[in-house]
């Protein structure tokens, strides 16, 4: 628009080291994951970008162990969005300096300043540890220790103590070829392994409390997760559907992008309800979601499929109508829930957002024509000679056929 | 001629963009995003949507944005909502010394319930005095409530270590922070600033009036102010306003996505602005705290000389320009600002304060222009003295 030249230089080339804030992100499980793990390093970085799309352009670097990421804008933003992705077990939001010894003293003064307002005034311990990477730096990493605690005690008051080991709160100090910078919280992440890398699995997904806590379990465990919901229309309306996407809308928060099958149940539980005896519909239903489930799986590349059961919750999670449901499927069920109790369950629903989406009233596909009295310990022979008297298979086909999908991100603009 | 907008802090222009995205919503859906149908659902994910792009843009959870009218209601929301809800811990309230009305005025409706409410100060430079405020925050303390960045002069307050200090002094005190000039122009991020709960409005970022929000850190107890149907978490009843709230959201997306381009372009005309002003001697620039301080890119305020800016501005608004003396919301009241009088103005000189304001879509000829103008008026203006 302008045609006035800008006294501004041209923007130096690419010199990530001088930019003020970087974000240390260190992982622990995937260091040790032998010739993978290059792999699941780069997994992890792609993941990070993708997560941060929204919030900022990233550089990241893989270094050793640990990755550097420079954000061009709102670094707390990103710092805070990566304690999300999974993999990741802390970040540490950091200042970028020059080597001057001063420089790194005064910017390791602000950070401590900034955490101890945190911490307990009185007798909190404190340590400064340098690491080295750049060995041609002048000063040993002991000596930059000393030298940066020595010019940070007498100005932060009496209370704090010096303590090597366990200390309350640490100065970080890295010394890089040219640059250093400094740190001192660390802000915890998942941890597990970075999605992606163990694999793709398809997820149950009902609405309620416990197959969203399964899913997030199996992302942490590094499986990108696609979700499929069963619906009854017209006996439920849109709302329910909106329901279920709007979970995995929260989930998409710790993978990129996932996929949600809707399939149309109504026809298949007609089925069910006007052939099989009545006490055996919930677990007719379950074994129909599993057959469908398998087929969606099997085309959608997915290697499992996942569920929120958990043993002797309800009636149709004892172990017999659990060998029931799982005989129905063609593909290992994983259930990461399936020791849990129900407040450990809600708890983690808690922490990563689903919760107060699951408890909104809303029926699901189980409540239509529901028994009065289900099964509680079934047999495989009773749900084969009840399903003998209507068409499974073409149920099945027809309800994927019927499916449909939808591609959902965490902000979805 | 064509006319020249220098009253961006007033009102901006819809983004076609913005228009766009609220159309379909008046006719071709215009169900109640509380039914149940499909149409009605339809409405609710549009709403989730601009929650999600709102809560984007301002660094907080989806669920905790609450629409509202407009900047107006969520302050006052705000400031009722907070207070009332903490009595139980104190009645003291500390009011920023520069706010707009919208926040001022219901804290000072609070002391009818009983509540003491102080105001914070500016120092001998302009700035807020945060050693004042610090000594000002009590155990009893329950609300606080400053700007973001100021309308009238566009300074921007370090409310980050306001936030600190009042959580040091006030366990049970809310911060609330009035952001809707600052949106747009500097990051606002609620966790980053570590307020509890922040204003916004869509008319001061492209999109359109009618349309706010009040934006959450946490869900601590507040007050409705308004009964109803249980919309927005219960905290604003009655039928949201979907077309307006999809312009806001869309708004505030843009606003923060296209942040550093925007700012870059209303940088240099600022600067372009303030040189010609300066160059051409029409006035004496008006930058509380500065440089210590640091200011919008957007806005500027001036003395200008001869006489009350009131009638520079129809002068200029009978050439196509427009420009506002004081806040536009009260230029047309007798009773004058106390903002003007806070920084330290005589009265002759808050008479004469004219400020400027331009927009992500300004030009530089717009600018080049606007200034012809104002030198001209000021020429005519000066053979009337």
């Amino acid at each position: 628009m302008s045609s006035r030249a800008t006294s501004e230089p041209a923007e130096r080339s690419a010199e990530p080291e001088a930019h003020p804030w970087l974000i240390l992100v260190r992982y622990g499980e995937i260091a040790l994951k032998g010739g993978n793990r290059a792999f699941f390093e780069k997994t992890l970085a792609r993941n990070i970008k993708s997560a941060c799309a929204s919030i900022s352009d990233l550089r990241v670097e893989i270094r050793r162990g640990r990755i550097l990421v420079w954000p061009k804008r709102r670094p707390e933003r990103v710092a805070r969005r990566l304690q999300d992705v999974m993999g990741i077990h802390n970040v540490s939001l950091a200042q970028g300096i020059s080597h001057d010894p001063e420089e790194i003293a005064s910017a390791g003064l602000a950070a401590v300043r900034d955490a101890l307002e945190e911490l307990p005034k009185e007798g909190a311990t404190f340590r400064v540890k340098t690491k080295r990477g750049y060995k041609g730096y002048p000063m040993t990493s002991t000596e930059l220790d000393r030298f940066v605690a020595d010019r940070i005690l007498p100005q932060v008051g009496g209370g704090l103590k010096v303590q090597m080991k366990g200390a309350d709160l640490a100065l970080g100090i890295e010394v890089r070829e040219k640059s250093a910078f400094v740190y001192t919280k660390r802000l915890p992440g998942p941890g597990g392994l970075p999605v992606g890398t163990l694999g793709h699995v398809l997820c149950l997904l009902s609405g309620g409390i416990d197959s969203p806590v399964a899913a997030w379990m199996a992302m942490k465990r590094g499986c990108r997760v696609s979700f499929v919901s069963f619906h009854s229309a017209p006996y439920l309306g849109e709302s329910s559907k909106k329901k279920v996407a709007d979970l995995v809308r929260v989930l998409a928060n710790y993978q990129p992008t996932s996929q949600l099958y809707i399939v149309p149940f109504a026809e298949s539980q007609e089925a069910i309800r006007d052939h099989a005896p009545e006490p055996y519909r919930t677990v007719l239903y379950r074994r129909m979601m599993q057959r469908i489930a398998t087929r969606i799986a099997k085309r959608a590349g997915c290697g499992a499929l996942v569920t929120g059961e958990s043993l002797g919750q309800v009636a149709s999670q004892t172990l017999e109508n659990m060998s029931c449901i799982e005989d129905a499927s063609g593909l290992p069920v994983l259930r990461p829930l399936v020791a849990m109790d129900k407040q450990e369950a809600v708890d983690i629903a808690r922490r990563i957002g689903t919760f107060d989406t699951s408890i909104k009233p809303e029926p699901d596909c189980c409540t239509v024509f529901q028994p009065s009295k289900p099964i509680i310990h079934g047999s495989i022979e009773d749900c084969e000679a009840a399903e003998a008297c209507f068409d499974v298979d073409s149920l099945a086909e027809e309800a994927v056929k019927g499916t449909e999908r939808r591609k959902i991100g965490a902000l979805d603009t | 001629m064509e006319s020249v907008h220098f009253d961006h802090a007033a009102s901006t222009p819809v983004d076609e963009r913005v228009l766009e995205a609220m159309q379909r919503w008046w006719q071709e859906n215009y169900a109640n995003p509380s039914s149940r149908h499909a149409a009605g659902v339809a409405a609710a994910e549009a709403l989730d949507e601009a929650r999600r792009r709102v809560a984007w843009a301002t660094g907080a959870q989806p669920d905790r944005v609450i629409f509202t009218s407009g900047a107006t209601e969520a302050n006052n929301v705000a400031v009722f909502g907070h207070a009332r809800a903490r009595k139980q811990h104190g009645r003291h309230v500390l009011v920023g010394p520069l706010e707009h009305p919208s926040t001022k005025m219901p804290a000072l409706a609070l002391k009818e319930e009983g509540f003491e409410v102080e105001e914070l100060k500016l120092d001998s430079s302009g700035a807020l005095d945060i050693e004042d405020a610090e000594a000002r925050v009590r155990p009893d303390t329950v609300l606080v409530t400053n700007m973001l960045a100021n309308n009238e002069y566009g300074c921007i307050f370090p409310i980050r270590e306001l936030t600190r200090r009042v959580r040091k002094a006030a366990p049970h005190a809310a911060v609330h922070v009035d952001s809707v000039q600052a949106l747009g122009k500097i990051e606002v991020d609620i966790e980053t600033l570590g307020v509890d709960s922040i204003a916004i409005s869509a008319h001061k970022i492209n999109g359109p009036k009618g349309a706010g929000a009040l934006v959450r850190a946490n869900d601590a107890a507040m007050q409705p102010l308004t009964l109803g149907g249980g919309q927005e978490s219960g905290l604003r009843a009655g039928t949201q306003d979907v077309p307006a709230i999809c312009g806001l959201g869309l708004a505030a997306k843009l606003a923060e996505s296209e942040r550093e381009e925007s700012v870059a372009h209303m940088t240099e005309l600022t600067v372009l602005l303030k040189s010609e002003i300066n160059g051409r001697g029409l006035g004496c620039l008006i930058e509380p705290g500065a440089p210590a301080q640091a200011l919008l890119p957007n806005i500027l305020s001036f003395i200008v000389d001869g006489p009350p800016a009131e009638v520079f501005l129809h002068h200029l608004d009978a050439r196509g320009v427009m420009a506002s003396a004081g806040s536009a919301c009260q230029s047309n009241k007798r009773s004058m600002n106390p903002a003007l009088f806070a920084i330290g103005l005589e009265e002759d000189e808050a008479r004469r304060l004219l400020r400027l304001s331009i927009g992500k879509k300004s030009t530089r000829e717009e600018v080049l222009r606007g200034v012809e103008v104002l030198e001209e008026v000021r020429s005519e203006l000066a053979r009337h003295v």
